[in-house]
């Protein structure tokens, strides 16, 4: 497996006083630790453009919004691994770009946070996230640091009669499980079902890449502008449809129905899986 | 329960996942293999690789071999077949044939 480098763009600043835990982990982006409110107020200032600040301190997160905070930038997007008040946001929104927070096991782990911000794929892995139990919806963060929220529906008990246990929320596997308790969401499948861009991005993306049967007899009939009821006198469009989603594999296919589809494609039926 | 298939101390060591989650993209049945913050799906209808990226080569041969091995196959199979009993491996494919 080839090794990664280290996002250039990436300034990244640690709220912290003591702790180096944190540090190993964000080590690759060499990050700048700040450990007093008076050095946090003067980098805030002339903080680069897309700097990412994390906070693991909630009293320097608290001494910091006490004090006057004039000219800062907000360029910074703010990265809170404690719980904040909610009268706290409002002010918080003022100073950093992005605001992202959660509580308890909310959160990724710091190794992880810095694999996943360090990913080509981050904006479709979660860092964290927030169960709202009153309103029956989870908040998750993603790796760009948009948030993205799901209700509770959306997780529906599995085949096997595992149910979602709202209340034992974690984010694991790097970003790419939501984890209930027993049960678990993985991440693709909550945006495809939640963020029209992914799904729009994703088939196109599949459609080019699938080298599938299915997928090769999508793309010929595309290229030759051909719908699939153009196929009816032959072959049912509904066999088509089957062949195309991968619900009908190739070995099950009848050499006749592949040799009609063939005809009307104007192809050997043996060079459609070549497209 | 989401269904992880059991690996080598190698393997398990190297951050290697086999995985099926109770939420799954509905489409074909599939196995996720997961390490770090890539995911490799492989079609349990056909045994292929669902997506092109992440490259396939990256999947050590080892991790394929176990997963490949017919009883874990079977297994991985019917644990996908529990829990989603509605879009199963194995079903009528060709409404022809």
């Amino acid at each position: 497996m080839t090794t990664k480098s280290v996002r250039s763009d990436v300034n990244m600043f640690l709220l912290q006083r003591n702790s180096q835990i944190h540090l190993s982990a964000s080590a690759p982006f060499r990050p700048n630790v700040i450990s007093s409110v008076k050095l946090l107020i003067d980098r805030l200032k002339r903080m680069p453009k897309d700097s990412i600040l994390i906070s693991y301190d909630r009293d320097l997160t608290t001494a910091f919004l006490k004090c006057n905070v004039p000219g800062v930038t907000r360029h910074a997007a703010g990265l809170f691994f404690h719980e904040i008040e909610t009268r706290d946001i409002p002010e918080l929104s003022i100073l950093f770009r992005k605001l992202v927070f959660a509580e308890g096991n909310g959160f990724v782990t710091s190794d992880e946070l810095a694999e996943i911000l360090n990913a080509e794929n981050r904006s479709e892995l979660a860092i964290g996230g927030i169960v709202n139990g009153k309103t029956e919806r989870i908040t998750l963060w993603r790796g760009n640091f948009e948030p993205m929220t799901i209700p509770f529906s959306a997780f529906e008990t599995a085949g096997d009669g595992t149910a979602p246990d709202f209340s034992r929320f974690s984010i694991i596997d790097c970003g790419q499980t939501v984890k209930l308790g027993d049960y678990e969401a993985a991440i693709d499948a909550i945006l495809y079902e939640f963020d029209p861009d992914y799904r729009r991005e994703l088939s196109k993306k599949r459609r080019q890449e699938d080298r599938s049967f299915g997928a090769a007899l999508l793309r010929l009939r595309k290229q030759r502008g051909l719908s699939r009821k153009d196929f009816e006198s032959e072959v049912a469009a509904k066999t088509i449809a089957r062949i195309e989603t991968g619900k009908a594999s190739p070995d099950r296919i009848r050499k006749s129905t592949l040799e009609a589809i063939g005809r009307i494609l104007d192809v050997e039926p043996d060079e459609i899986a070549s497209f | 329960m989401a269904f992880s298939l059991s690996l080598t101390v190698a393997l398990a060591k190297a951050r290697w996942k086999v995985k099926i989650r109770d939420k799954e993209t509905r489409e074909p049945p599939h196995v996720t293999i997961i390490r770090g913050t890539l995911a490799w799906r492989l079609n349990l209808r056909t045994g292929d690789y669902m997506d092109a990226d992440p490259d396939p080569v990256d999947v050590p041969d080892e991790l394929l071999d176990l997963i490949f091995e017919a009883t874990t196959w079977k297994r991985i199979c019917d644990e996908w077949d529990r829990m989603y009993p509605d879009n199963p491996v194995k079903q009528l494919v060709d409404e022809e044939a």
